[in-house]
């Protein structure tokens, strides 16, 4: 008896992990711009982390704030030092879900316009929000793009009025992610 | 009178320099810039794993020296990162090449022991350095 038992669990057990299939990188591309009337300020990380659990389409995401290269260095400086407090906050996430992610074939190649919904943590504010998410599955392999807006006073980053016609009060950030098979 | 407008002027523009200097203030070099510290990848990793607000404080946005052998080597979009194997199964060290600076070469054996040098950011599943350059 206790052995079936075992072998049930053990049963259970390959069969969960059989279908918690998870996708991953550790390259995700973000890129942010402001575009107000004084400036244009441009920045990109190539080093964000991504993980996706293929059974639910639940989604963790997460960049370091410091990684986000500016063409400006004093652009740089004040992003860190004085925006984001990149110190004491080295780290954007997002904790979330692909909604209706059930749609996806992954055996198949195709394109998918969904959305995603999740709380959303930079400057060490958590906001719930929803984009829309672009995936394109290939060769087994999804791919994912989302371009969404962000206010910067909804995550308490303040921006001096003496510089306030040189930053955009919403942020355009746009992700681009290729995720791969998390072999274990 | 006319004394005092040119000291104005001259400061005036003295000043717009300035700021425009600043405005324009260059990267920092990382060709010629000193690391802070050398440590090994492992050292690194474990440094972060064991306490990261820590490690943030000690690392972060220093130039820092890491040691360590080749995992993996990738070149998306002519941006090249090199992990250095940490001896854990799970994360290692990213170093991105910089952009800015010329780099002797662009490609490494796996398993090679490699030195950069490049600025710590902080850690997600790996530690990351960014504008990295190899020391021979």
């Amino acid at each position: 008896m206790k052995k079936t038992v075992f072998i049930a669990l053990i049963g259970c057990f390959f069969i969960q992990t059989g279908f918690s299939q998870k996708y991953f990188t550790k390259e995700g591309k973000v890129e942010f711009h402001s575009h107000a009337s004084m400036e244009k300020i441009e920045a990109v990380t190539n080093t964000a982390t991504c993980v996706l659990d293929a059974s639910t389409g639940k989604v963790e995401f997460a960049v370091l704030i410091k990684s986000f290269q500016f063409e400006k260095a004093l652009m740089q400086e004040h992003f860190n030092e004085n925006y984001m407090e990149s110190s004491k906050y080295p780290k954007a996430i997002f904790k979330g879900q692909i909604v209706e992610w059930s749609n996806i074939d992954l055996s198949k190649d195709g394109n998918y316009d969904l959305k995603a919904k999740g709380a959303l943590t930079i400057h060490g504010a958590t906001k719930e929000i929803s984009a829309p998410v672009k995936i394109m599955v290939k060769n087994g392999k999804p791919t994912a793009s989302t371009n969404f807006n962000v206010a910067l006073a909804d995550y308490n980053i303040e921006i001096p009025a003496v510089v306030a016609d040189n930053i955009a009060k919403e942020v355009d950030i746009v992700v681009n992610i290729e995720l791969q098979e998390l072999k274990r | 009178m006319k004394k005092i407008l040119i000291i104005i002027a001259v400061l005036a523009i003295g000043g717009g320099f300035f700021a425009y200097q600043m405005y324009n203030k260059p990267h920092k070099d990382m060709t010629s810039a000193e690391s802070d510290l050398a440590i090994s990848s492992t050292d690194l990793l474990a440094a972060f794993e064991s306490d990261e607000t820590s490690a943030n404080d000690l690392y972060n946005d220093k130039v820092v020296a890491v040691t360590g052998n080749v995992l993996s080597v990738s070149n998306e979009e002519g941006i090249t990162k090199v992990t250095l194997d940490a001896g854990n199964p799970l994360g290692g060290v990213i170093c991105q090449l910089d952009e800015l600076s010329d780099h002797e070469r662009t490609s490494f054996e796996e398993g090679e022991s490699v030195t950069f040098k490049g600025l710590c950011t902080g850690y997600l599943m790996d530690v990351v350095l960014v504008r990295c350059v190899e020391v021979k």
